[in-house]
């Protein structure tokens, strides 16, 4: 076998055949859907571990996506912490994160099994923009479902989707954010579910999409990992990565899972504060079932769902996929946040120290090297998923009176 | 006689207009009555019940209203709770169990939970003497049919169509029917996309149909007052019996 491909392993952390994750995860779905997700669950263990499909998927990694991602030693920063500091550069990746990984695998996945038409919701923009790019790429019709307030504040990225030949619809209901997106995607999909691949953007929904997307996006961390052994002949010590559903956080952690010197922490929006509006569903919410899934979920007394808040779309989600509620209970990794404030300030920091001017989804992460403590001396690799040029409008907005 | 079940949201738009709502439709022919159980996310519906469900919650309903109408409407026909499964899980399986028995509802519908994820709690369901409603879908297989119905009770909640509450959809639901009385003598009852206009066919082999989105429109009419809006459902519930019946 090519060890330059890659291809996922089987992990301690697999979900049953039913999906769960300890007691998380399952299929929470109308009886509608149950049948295309248990063929999609045969399909994908059809693929797993096939060397055919993985080197498919490897052409336009390598071709089209532009991976392996580079690993940036981050100088500058390092310096002014008195830490090592490299970044896992998925923000160079093609339409400039990593979610053009689970975008093209599972593509390649829709176009094996014949399907012509893709969906997908977003947050922040980006995983439609990867959806609406592999669906020009493969000649796929797609539809794009998109909170109302999160089109307001991503123009940029409703405008890429357009060009790129996707249909966007603008969901007026509820919080207007990327959890209403993902109820009309799926109101979609039980609609269409005999001609249409649902494309989901992260690790969360009904199984097998979480454990597919964290399989598929683990080659970031398969690839980091290799990169800092020929960097620093060593392991990390810590492991960072900001947390929406959790795509890009189980891509870089789940290589390191079993290595006892290294400690994952996952990143969520602290919005406004932990007393006020946030994000943070591992460390204020409760189990729940939303979407498909049991996991963490923000939620009042009769299990109503709650909005979130967060400055950066991507993590303004009230739910997290269910395996990271898994490791979070059984201790295997550890869960902070970081506010609105300190990541528009990491946003800025990283921008000016380093010349890399990252998402407001990965300041969060950026924004945590600044929070921790005892760091001295240590390897820190950081998951920079993705970059800020969709943030612009946004950003300009916010710092008009500090950049005149 | 086919009978007539109706879901209406619980709370909207006040919780007492439910009580008085659910009494009139007992008495014009409704058989089984869905109470539904407002939440957040309800992804299994379309437009109209996700209106009354978010416009029900904006105005202050709380799961305890729903026990309270419930002790007053049980006693007067057949009452089930339709409700996604969050508040379920949160509040507890024998939280809601407890509650059922006290107010005298018979069981409980939930769209997004499926056979498999139904396992851990339906024995206990079933120990108290009420039911949990099993779904069957048109996009189901021969062997998923056979596995869920085996042990349906009560009557079996036959999805009309791939899609959400209240669509204008229609599926030739023949072959699917037939699949079920193969393997079961529970009484099928067809609900989405079921009104006036469509009753008459969708009940077509079947024992029964389930009405929501046909009566939550009228809920939905800022043109009605209350009074109005009781009689118009009511008139529509008789003329659904009895096109069923024909």
């Amino acid at each position: 076998m090519n060890k330059n491909l890659y291809i996922p392993t089987p992990s301690p952390y697999d979900p049953d055949k039913n999906g769960h994750f300890g007691k998380y995860g399952g299929r929470f779905v109308p009886e509608t859907l149950m049948p295309a997700l248990e063929q999609l669950r045969l399909d994908y263990e059809a693929v797993r571990f096939d060397e055919g499909y993985w080197s498919e998927v490897d052409y336009y990694y390598k071709h089209f996506v532009g991976r392996p991602s580079a690993l940036y030693y981050a100088s500058n920063i390092s310096k002014e912490i008195g830490a090592k500091v490299y970044l896992k550069r998925e923000d160079l990746n093609h339409t400039g994160a990593h979610k053009i990984n689970h975008c093209v695998a599972q593509a390649v996945l829709a176009k094996r099994l014949g399907r012509k038409k893709i969906i997908a919701e977003t947050g922040a923009g980006q995983h439609g923009v990867a959806t609406a790019t592999v669906a020009a790429l493969f000649g796929l019709e797609c539809e794009v479902f998109m909170g109302a307030k999160d089109i307001a504040r991503q123009e940029l990225n409703v405008f890429r989707m357009k060009l790129l030949g996707a249909k966007v619809h603008s969901v007026e209901s509820g919080s207007k954010t990327l959890k209403d997106a993902m109820n009309d995607a799926i109101r979609h999909w039980v609609t269409h579910t005999r001609d249409t691949y649902y494309l989901i953007g992260t690790v969360a929904g009904p199984h097998p999409y979480p454990m597919m997307v964290r399989d598929i996006q683990s080659i970031i961390g398969w690839e980091a990992k290799t990169q800092l052994q020929e960097a620093e002949g060593s392991l990390p010590d810590k492991v960072i990565a900001c947390i929406g559903g959790g795509s890009n956080a189980l891509g870089i952690f789940s290589h390191f899972l079993q290595d006892q010197s290294v400690e994952c922490i996952g990143i969520e929006a602290g919005g406004l504060g932990l007393d006020s509006k946030h994000g943070c569903s591992l460390t204020k919410g409760s189990p729940g079932v939303l979407h498909g899934q049991l996991s963490y979920l923000l939620q009042d007394e009769d299990g109503q769902v709650q909005e979130a808040h967060s400055i950066s779309a991507g993590l303004d989600y009230p739910g997290i996929g269910p395996e990271h509620s898994y490791l979070k209970d059984k201790g295997v990794v550890s869960y902070d946040y970081i506010t609105d404030d300190a990541a528009m300030e990491a946003f800025v920091w990283l921008s000016q120290k380093e010349g890399i001017i990252p998402a407001f989804e990965s300041s969060h992460a950026i924004a945590y090297l600044k929070k921790m403590k005892d760091i001295k001396d240590t390897i820190i690799l950081v998951n920079l998923s993705g970059r800020g040029d969709k943030d612009m409008m946004q950003a300009k907005d916010i710092l008009k009176d500090q950049f005149i | 006689m086919k009978k007539l079940v109706g879901y209406i949201t619980t709370g909207f738009p006040d919780r007492y207009f439910t009580i008085d709502l659910a009494m009139a439709m007992a008495e014009a022919g409704v058989d089984t009555l869905e109470l539904g159980m407002p939440f957040s996310d309800p992804v299994a519906d379309g437009p109209v019940i996700e209106k009354a469900n978010l416009q029900a919650l904006n105005s202050g309903f709380k799961l305890d209203h729903l026990f309270e109408a419930s002790a007053k409407i049980a006693p007067h026909i057949d009452t089930l709770w339709m409700g996604y499964f969050n508040p379920f899980y949160h509040k507890g399986m024998d939280n809601f169990i407890a509650k059922a028995k006290e107010t005298g509802v018979n069981g409980f519908i939930i769209p997004d939970l499926p056979l498999e994820e139904a396992k851990p709690y339906k024995p206990s369901i079933e120990a108290a003497g009420l039911s949990l409603i099993d779904f069957i879908a048109p996009t189901d297989t021969k062997e998923r049919i056979k596995e869920i119905v085996t042990d349906a009770k009560k009557f079996i909640y036959l999805v009309a169509y791939a899609g959400i509450t209240g669509a204008g959809k229609s599926e030739d639901l023949q072959p699917i029917i037939a699949n079920i009385k193969k393997y079961s003598d529970t009484p099928v009852y067809v609900g989405f996309g079921v009104n006036t206009h469509t009753a008459k066919d969708k009940a077509e082999g079947v024992d029964g149909v389930i009405v929501g989105s046909a009566f939550v429109k009228v809920l939905l009419d800022d043109t009605l007052n209350n009074m109005q809006k009781i009689s118009k459902i009511s008139s529509i519930a008789r003329e659904i019996k009895e096109k069923i019946n024909i």
